[in-house]
């Protein structure tokens, strides 16, 4: 049983700034948790809560069932890999490795041998073994990430904390140590906390999402499911690129009207009354061929006010009774997208799509 | 633009190209900057004649410096021709009043170095005014063709030129910082206890053979030792916890400590001398080794918790947070993981204490009254009574006490230079 779970676990710094907000979550064994959100939301709190390094100010943290709120870090039985690595420059990378291993007491004692089996394990794990005798200094980036999951795997810790790991990585190299990462967890199913900003990391890490803002969480549940049914407009917003339509104004009667703007809602969403945000991804807007002003009631006329082309996708900027509507299209011709043509050309769209979506706020 | 009746190369009929009107020849700009600085030397030697009373003898040479700055404002501009006629002269006048102060001085080595500082910029200005491209140009006779070329050449030329001047002022404050040392080495090494005389005219090992032979020398070496060892030791075990501590821990008054301890580096020990001695008197700790050690070790104290604070601080946070991860205590933080990377820091550190110690003169010479209490630099003193002094003993054993100083400055060089942080964290 590792389960981590924070209970109404809030963190107020000295100045009265609220980090962490009553978080409410639970890590399940063998999971691979990713707290997502927008810098200053809480995230690398929780993580450094979990971890130790700050103290709890109300509310409890539990790993495996016990409370660990005033445990010393180094007996939560926790391995962590940094955002900067912290890779002691003054020792070689064994010596980097065994470091933590030498720590244990008492019952976590480790004898020499145990240590030299465990960090050739590690070294064979991650491909490590031309490097144990270097100083980390004269290593590349990549090479130190991964004598940093060495070092946080070696203890066999019963929770697995990544803070970024990826971002001081080029691209290239990031890319292929997420695929790591993951084939990492496949392989010994430690249970992980990993904290990003990177939705990307996020929707291809995660088993479960957790995303944060301003201290509370916002949603969690599978990153697809975040995806497609955001619990908020927070959410919404925050996940995919380029990001949800999100155009605020009021339902009724089955219509939909923000300023000008005014179209009949999907089939699903007709009973739906009173003040909302209608939130419909790039992707699911549907471009109809051109206005010969056959459409249905629920066609959106809309003049092209920029065209950006991505390579395998192109991006609309739709302009529409004041509000501006980013429509995607996939290289591939897909004909029930449609095209909007060249600047300026007036078009007609869909909004009346089955994943089309109202938030309360 | 400037009147020029040469055919241009390219045509430019009647309006100067632009490498024309930009080319000033390299030996022109150099004069610029030399005859200025030239005149200010001048001064600096006029002022230093002036206050060993033969200032009037060489009045001469405050009329050199005033003809040098109008040599420098009236330089060449490569058309009007009366500016290389007037250049000339100046120079040439520069140089006859050079001469004429020569002959005033005897001929030693510092005379003719005076006085070069007339003749070379002089015989410079005029040469290169009068010959080659640079006498031509200021003589009004170019073209866009020689301009272009005369630019490639400055380009060639003048990072030669500047490498002449920085050396020329190179070796001249190296001249300064070791002239003294050359001085005292060959008091050291010349029979008697004469001060000056000639330069390595004679050699002898009678001064440090009666250094090196006394009792007493070898007693002040190990009272030195001891209190400098002393110092450093009890420096470092109050310095390093303290500047630990500033860096990485919040407390009250953490801000007004610092404060305090910046402040105490602005008074003059000799303020505080008086109620040192009685304290230390009321110690009983007058004629001690550890009286000293107490006193130098405060001394140092602010500084060197100064200097390791800033060093702890350039220590991440990040590895301290990983060694706790892996199971090491605040103080195991400290031990496995600070201290190791702040070894040059500490090395430094200790240097700094260890020669506060060892150089330090005016407690030592009140603290101890018995001559068996002495460190170095007291003992050193008590070699020049108000009469017979023994300067070629002194020297020797100047020598002899800055060599310890000079090994540990070789030493602790190399951790200087080991930046053992660097590649801690990326990015």
């Amino acid at each position: 049983m590792s389960d981590v779970e924070f209970i109404g676990t809030t963190k107020v710094y000295d100045d009265g700034a609220v980090a962490l907000d009553a978080l409410d979550l639970t890590v399940r064994e063998g999971e691979f948790l990713v707290l997502l959100g927008p810098s200053g939301c809480g995230k690398s709190t929780a993580l450094r809560l979990l971890a130790g390094l700050e103290d709890i100010t109300r509310g409890e943290i539990r790993i495996g069932g016990s409370r660990v709120n005033d445990l010393p870090p180094g007996a939560r039985g926790l391995g962590m890999v940094f955002q900067s690595y912290a890779l002691y420059p003054h020792m070689t990378v064994r010596a980097n490795l065994a470091f933590g291993l030498r720590r244990g007491r008492g019952d976590a004692r480790v004898d020499a041998e145990e240590i030299s089996a465990r960090v050739e394990e590690a070294a064979e794990l991650l491909d490590l073994h031309k490097w144990l005798e270097k100083k980390p200094r004269e290593l590349s980036g990549g090479q130190q990430q991964r004598v940093a999951i060495g070092r946080a795997l070696v203890r066999r810790p019963k929770v697995l904390l990544m803070d970024e790991p990826l971002s001081n990585l080029d691209a290239k190299l990031r890319n292929r140590m997420r695929f790591e990462l993951r084939r990492l967890h496949e392989a010994h199913g430690t249970t992980t906390l990993y904290v990003t900003h990177d939705q990307v990391e996020a929707m291809t890490l995660a088993d479960r999402v957790a995303i944060l803002s301003e201290g509370r969480l916002q949603q969690s549940s599978k990153p697809l499911e975040a995806y497609h049914r955001p619990a908020n407009s927070f959410v919404a917003s925050f996940l995919g690129t380029p990001a949800m339509n999100l155009i605020e104004g009021a339902a009724e009667g089955g219509v939909f009207t923000a300023g000008e703007l005014s179209f009949a809602l999907p089939e699903h969403l007709a009973g739906r009354d009173g003040p909302g945000i209608f939130g419909i991804r790039p992707e699911d807007v549907r471009i109809l061929d051109n206005g010969d002003g056959s459409g249905s009631p629920g066609d959106v006329p809309c003049r092209v006010g920029g065209v950006e082309h991505l390579g395998s996708d192109t991006v609309y900027h739709l302009e529409a009774g004041g509000n501006w509507i980013r429509a995607l299209r996939r290289r591939t011709a897909d004909q029930a997208q449609g095209t909007a043509g060249g600047q300026d050309r007036e078009v007609r769209v869909s909004l009346a799509v089955p994943a089309a979506l109202i938030f309360e706020e | 633009m400037n009147g020029n009746t040469h055919n241009s190369t390219d045509g430019g009929q009647g309006s100067a190209t632009l490498a024309e009107r930009w080319y000033v020849p390299v030996e022109i700009r150099a004069l610029r900057v030399w005859l200025p600085f030239a005149a200010l030397v001048n001064l600096l030697i006029l002022a230093g004649e002036a206050l060993r009373g033969n200032g009037a003898e060489q009045l001469g040479v405050l009329g050199a410096i005033v003809l040098l700055l109008i040599l420098r404002a009236s330089l060449p501009d490569g058309r009007q021709r009366w500016r290389r006629y007037a250049g000339q002269g100046l120079a040439a006048a520069i140089l006859v009043l050079g001469l004429l102060s020569l002959l005033r001085r005897d001929a030693t080595f510092y005379d003719l170095w005076a006085t070069s500082w007339l003749f070379a910029p002089s015989a410079l200005a005029l040469y290169w005014m009068s010959a080659g491209l640079s006498g031509s140009w200021c003589a009004g006779a170019q073209d866009a063709g020689a301009a272009e070329l005369g630019l490639a050449r400055n380009r060639t030329l003048a990072p030669r030129f500047e490498a002449f001047a920085l050396h020329t002022f190179l070796i001249h404050a190296v001249a300064l910082v070791v002239a003294p040392v050359i001085w005292i080495v060959d008091v050291s090494i010349s029979p008697g206890n004469i001060l000056g005389g000639a330069i390595f005219d004679a050699f002898t090992l009678e001064h440090f053979r009666a250094v090196l032979g006394g009792e007493a020398f070898w007693l002040w070496t190990r009272n030195s030792l001891v209190v400098a060892l002393g110092t450093t030791l009890v420096g470092l075990l109050l310095a390093i916890p303290a500047g630990y501590a500033f860096s990485r821990y919040q407390f009250a008054g953490r801000k007004g400590a610092m404060f305090v301890f910046m402040l105490i580096q602005m008074f003059p020990g000799i303020i505080i001398l008086v109620p040192y001695f009685m304290v230390m008197k009321t110690l009983g700790l007058l004629n001690t080794s550890l009286g000293l050690i107490v006193a130098y070790s405060v001394t140092a104290l602010p500084l060197c918790v100064w200097m390791l604070k800033g060093f702890f601080d350039a220590v991440p946070r990040a590895l301290e947070e990983a060694a706790l991860l892996d199971g090491c205590n605040r103080v195991e933080v400290f031990f496995f993981v600070v201290l190791p990377l702040s070894l040059p820091a500490v090395a430094i550190t200790a240097l700094f204490s260890f020669l506060t110690a060892w150089n330090e003169f005016l407690l030592a010479l009140v603290f101890n009254t018995s001559n068996d209490a002495y460190t170095l630099p007291v003992g050193l003193a008590s070699m020049i009574p108000a009469t017979g002094q023994l300067w070629g003993d002194f020297a020797a054993a100047s020598i002899v006490v800055s060599i310890p100083v000079v090994i540990l400055f070789v030493l602790f060089q190399q951790s200087l230079i080991q930046g053992m942080s660097s590649g801690a964290v990326k990015g």
